[in-house]
């Protein structure tokens, strides 16, 4: 038998548990555009392109069969992939480091700037080639390294060198995607890097100055330790894109010379849209998925910052 | 939670169901007797405009029927054209490049030919792509050799005081070396070149074919181990390593159609239809379109690929119609005007033969004299991998990092393993 004081102690849980309910329930309902869109557009093709790898899929034919882990095996074997894997990590491990060392360095330049409009200008100007498309950049670019009346030969002749075959010959080729890419993307990394530095208080620039610190002792001591979040956040993003970049290699050289500048994005769009050899392609993408996985894993670790201020 | 659950999935089906509804499917078809198709090909300007050509020739003897012609870029043509049929979505024409027909046909996405007896018209080469298991599935506009005539430029021998026009090999090889000229250690004139993506794959063909050899083995597979393809393939690295007279450094960036007409060499072998752009692009006339010497004593003997022509998609409501359109495309008279009208050479054997032809395009006397010598490439299966392992090792061999042997092999070796896998 339940006694009224247990009647009136119930009615309350039982209304704090409608609203609860109902607060849930309208939770649910605000978040299923957005749960929608990242099933559609995320999950359900991320699970979907995953699933590829483990079969011969064209999306031309009937049928496509189960084959296992045969497109591992046919990794492994596939020398152009070889090749574009080392190209990629080449690129990665040239640009990735360039990148940052000159956008700090820019950022600090142009965080010394007293002047607001000079360092708006300054910041605006590095800014702007990351505005225009990648692939438009790409194929201004690809006329300035033209091998016979490009940009960069011209001044090379003016000054008395013999020209170079800057796209066509597998010395240079890479190089000169690595140059392109960081003039286009240095923008983001520098406001970045500005923002961060931004962010470190000047007491401990002064106190420095007060100990005696030189300017290399404070960039060491103080403003690499304290730039360390941005500086993480920067290699990871940097790391991610890099990592996928795609435009300019498709449209400066399509891999050539001898396949020096085929990158795995590349080779993986050439199976998958030119060769149809999703599955393929399905298998090389996981490939690229784990080593993105890897490093951003590693540089989190590493990262890990033991401050605060 | 269930009640929850079956809400999700409404929502996602409705998504999904409106998603679909931006696919492109369209409402076409025949209303009052009257009929649309839709037509696509790529957006060349020449191909566009004879294209339209024939629409209103079209229209003037079926006032019925109305042709929506959409015209695309090169590259997303191709990117589109696949898509579309994966979707099940085609246009009812498309104006396709005769090499990729096979796949479509094989994988019964298009509709076959309602007139067979059509075939004889066209020269074997030009029609080789269309027909799967002896069933017609397209019909080509377009005789696509790259063989047979060089782009030249006369007055460079003349200054050069060699003798014009090479009659044999050894001649043309002599002739090269002499118009080579470098400005330092870089080319500044090639004396012969055919260094671009189609054309070290059919002039290795073609010195294969003229030795009498062969390259296909019975079961559909290559076989570049033979003695032919070896000294066909050392001929070629002999210009760029052992004459240079030209190198890799256009391969990938610059047609080398482009540079001929830049001046920038003096032979170049590259297929008739570069003549237009000669004309149309670089306004110059200072050439001529010489024909190759063979690399024997025989014949010229080439391989083509089937050119451009028209496929009507399986899943068309109108193929009929559609067919109809097609067969009024290679008719004698409107064929001939589609081909002068975009510089390309007939596929068809009685258009290739009127005298029309050559009054109206004189450099093309040329490839109509070799055509007799062509042979359909044979089943590439995938005709861009096909190519790029030829261009790759070719690469490597003029690089001297791998030797001609080698080289073959690696080609061999990978395309028979894409044809193994189509073949599955």
């Amino acid at each position: 038998m339940e006694t009224n004081a247990v009647r009136m102690l119930r009615k309350p849980v039982s209304a704090k548990g409608k609203l609860h309910r109902e607060q849930r329930s309208f939770v649910l309902f605000s978040l299923l555009p957005i749960i929608t869109l990242f099933l559609v557009f995320s999950v359900i093709p991320i699970i979907w392109g995953t699933m590829l790898m483990f079969f011969n899929y064209n999306p031309l034919d009937e049928s496509s069969p189960f084959v296992g882990l045969a497109q591992f095996q046919r990794l492994w074997e596939d020398e152009v992939f070889h090749k574009a894997f080392v190209n990629t990590f080449k690129f990665v491990f040239i640009a990735i480091p360039a990148n940052i060392v000159i956008t700090l360095f820019i950022a600090i330049g142009i965080n010394k700037i007293h002047s607001t409009l000079w360092r708006n200008t300054f910041r605006t100007m590095f800014f702007l080639p990351a505005i225009a498309p990648l692939a438009g950049s790409a194929v201004v670019w690809s006329t300035m390294f033209n091998g016979n009346n490009g940009l960069f030969n011209i001044i090379l002749e003016h000054l008395g060198f013999a020209k170079v075959n800057w796209l066509t010959d597998p010395a240079t080729a890479l190089l000169s995607i690595i140059v392109m890419t960081l003039w286009a993307d240095i923008g983001y990394n520098i406001v970045i890097f500005m923002a961060g530095l931004d962010s470190i208080p000047d007491m401990f620039y002064e106190a420095a100055k007060l100990d005696g610190a030189n300017r290399w002792q404070m960039f060491r001591h103080i403003t690499l330790p304290l730039l360390s979040r941005t500086s993480l956040f920067v290699f990871v993003m940097t790391s991610i894109s890099y990592f996928q970049m795609f435009p300019q290699f498709q449209i400066m050289t399509n891999g050539e010379p001898q396949n020096e500048t085929r990158v795995l994005s590349l080779h993986i769009f050439d199976h998958a849209f030119t060769y149809l050899n999703m599955g393929y392609a399905s298998a090389m993408a996981f490939i690229l998925l784990l080593i993105i996985l890897a490093v951003t894993i590693i540089q989190l670790r590493i990262g890990r910052s033991q401050w605060e201020y | 939670m269930n009640k929850w659950f079956a809400f999700c999935m409404a929502v996602v089906l409705t998504a999904a169901v409106a998603l679909s509804g931006c696919s492109g499917s369209k409402e076409e078809g025949a209303s009052g007797g009257k009929v649309k198709l839709v037509w696509w090909s790529h957006d060349n300007p020449a191909f566009v405009a004879a294209n339209k050509t024939l629409i209103e020739e079209y229209k003037k003897v079926n006032p019925n029927v109305t042709i929506d012609l959409q015209a695309f870029p090169y590259d997303a043509f191709i990117q589109k054209l696949k898509a579309s049929f994966a979707a099940k979505n085609p246009p009812d024409i498309a104006q396709m490049f005769g090499t990729w027909v096979t796949d479509y046909a094989k994988k019964g996405l298009l509709q076959p030919a309602l007139d067979d007896s059509i075939r004889g018209n066209f020269f074997d080469a030009s029609l080789g792509a269309y027909v799967v298991d002896n069933q017609l599935y397209g019909l080509p506009h377009e005789y696509n050799l790259e063989n047979g005539g060089v782009l030249v430029h006369p007055k460079m021998f003349q200054d050069a005081g060699v003798n014009y026009p090479p009659k044999t090999w050894d001649e043309l090889v002599a002739a090269a070396r002499k118009l080579t000229r470098y400005d330092g250690n870089k080319i500044k004139v090639r004396g012969f070149d055919f260094t671009s993506g189609d054309n070290i794959t059919f002039t290795f063909l073609s010195l294969i074919l003229q030795q009498k050899g062969k390259y296909w083995t019975e079961d559909g597979h290559v076989n570049f181990s033979t003695p032919e393809a070896v000294k066909a393939m050392t001929a070629l690295k002999d210009f760029v390593v052992k004459y240079k007279t030209t190198d890799m450094s256009l391969f990938g960036t610059e047609d080398i159609s482009d540079t001929f007409f830049k001046g920038g060499s003096a032979m170049a072998i590259r297929g008739p239809w570069t003549i237009a752009a000669g004309k149309d692009t670089y306004k110059v006339s200072d050439f001529e379109y010489m024909p190759m010497p063979s690399f024997t004593s025989e014949p010229p003997y080439f391989a083509a690929e089937s050119g451009w022509g028209e496929v009507v998609a399986k899943a068309s409501k109108h193929s009929k119609e559609a067919w109809d359109f097609v067969n009024f495309m290679m008719d004698k008279e409107q064929a001939l005007n589609w081909n002068i009208k975009t510089l390309t050479v007939p596929a068809n054997k009685e258009t290739a033969s009127d005298t029309k032809l050559l009054e109206a395009v004189p450099l093309m006397k040329t490839s109509i004299d070799v055509l007799k010598y062509g042979q359909w490439i044979g089943p590439v299966q995938d005709r861009d991998y096909f190519f790029k392992q030829i261009n790759d090792q070719f690469q490597a061999i003029a690089a001297e990092s791998v030797s001609v042997e080698d080289g073959l092999k690696k080609i061999e070796k990978e395309i028979n393993k894409m044809i193994d896998q189509h073949l599955q």
